[in-house]
């Protein structure tokens, strides 16, 4: 069972729920997330992009990550303000280099058929950061960039 | 009882692979998976030509991306093709950014993915 908390400070409050590996429990949670951006005025646009760069992260975190392991979990933290949402995905993996990712946009890597998911949240979202251990990443869309 | 691959289309149209999807997203693994291995299926067929019509389809994510690259491989080694069609302007640009708009030949409508296989085809 996805277990919720909820913390805040000086910028809103953030809902944390740690999930087991499920790519199916991945729903909920983005409809929760939609629905707050709604709920507070985001375009369509913003709610594309944020709903793309949220699943390709869980789904990394999952895949990737925890390479389906059921008795791993992964820790998602989320806040939505009118000026801008924060996601944080951090999964039990052994982590990994972000810049190792070779470009997925490359002649040489057009047929590949991974790699796309991280470019994708970073051409989507404003911010994508990831932790020196390469277990979690952080991401930020504001409404105005 | 309906099966995970039930909202994967498939028809002939002057044999042409014409595949139409029945969702507005394909996200659930187990949708992806399904339509994955539908037009891995009709890859079996030596230089089949294939048109992947995303009408209606307004959210994906890069596994789908993932499989049309394998399905392009495949087809690439038996002298077949992928050709897309209908995409939403939102969802070309997850080609466009990826660049997969380069890999794939990809048209406004699926009669236009159809007649540039085999010229004008009605129905």
């Amino acid at each position: 069972m996805p277990t919720e908390a909820s913390k805040t400070d000086d910028l809103g409050a953030w809902t944390e729920k740690i999930l087991p590996t499920d790519l199916a429990g991945i729903r909920e949670s983005e409809r929760d997330l939609l629905a707050r951006l709604a709920a507070v005025g985001y375009d369509e646009d913003h709610r594309f992009a944020v709903r793309l760069a949220f699943e390709e992260a869980m789904v990394n975190a999952m895949k990737h990550g925890n390479k389906m392991d059921p008795s791993r979990s992964v820790t998602l933290s989320y806040r939505v303000s009118p000026e801008r949402v924060e996601i944080r995905v951090a999964d039990e993996g052994p982590g990994f280099d972000p810049g190792g990712v070779p470009d997925p946009t490359a002649d040489e890597n057009l047929n590949k058929p991974c790699g796309r998911g991280i470019m994708l949240m970073r051409c989507y979202m404003d911010e994508v950061a990831y932790s020196s251990s390469g277990k979690e990443v952080r991401m930020v869309k504001y409404r105005q960039p | 009882m309906p099966g995970p691959e039930d909202f994967v289309q498939v028809s002939d149209r002057g044999g042409v692979k014409l595949v139409r999807l029945r969702t507005q997203a394909v996200r659930a693994e187990e949708e992806v998976e399904a339509l994955g291995r539908r037009l891995m299926a009709l890859t079996e067929e030596p230089g089949v030509r294939i048109v992947l019509s995303f009408l209606g389809v307004q959210y994906l994510t890069s596994l789908v991306l993932g499989w049309l690259i394998q399905v392009h491989k495949r087809l690439a080694e038996s002298g077949g093709e992928l050709r897309l069609a209908d995409i939403d302007p939102q969802l070309y640009e997850l080609f466009t950014m990826t660049r997969l708009d380069r890999l794939f030949r990809v048209f406004e409508r699926e009669d236009d993915a159809v007649s540039s296989f085999v010229g004008n085809v009605e129905g």
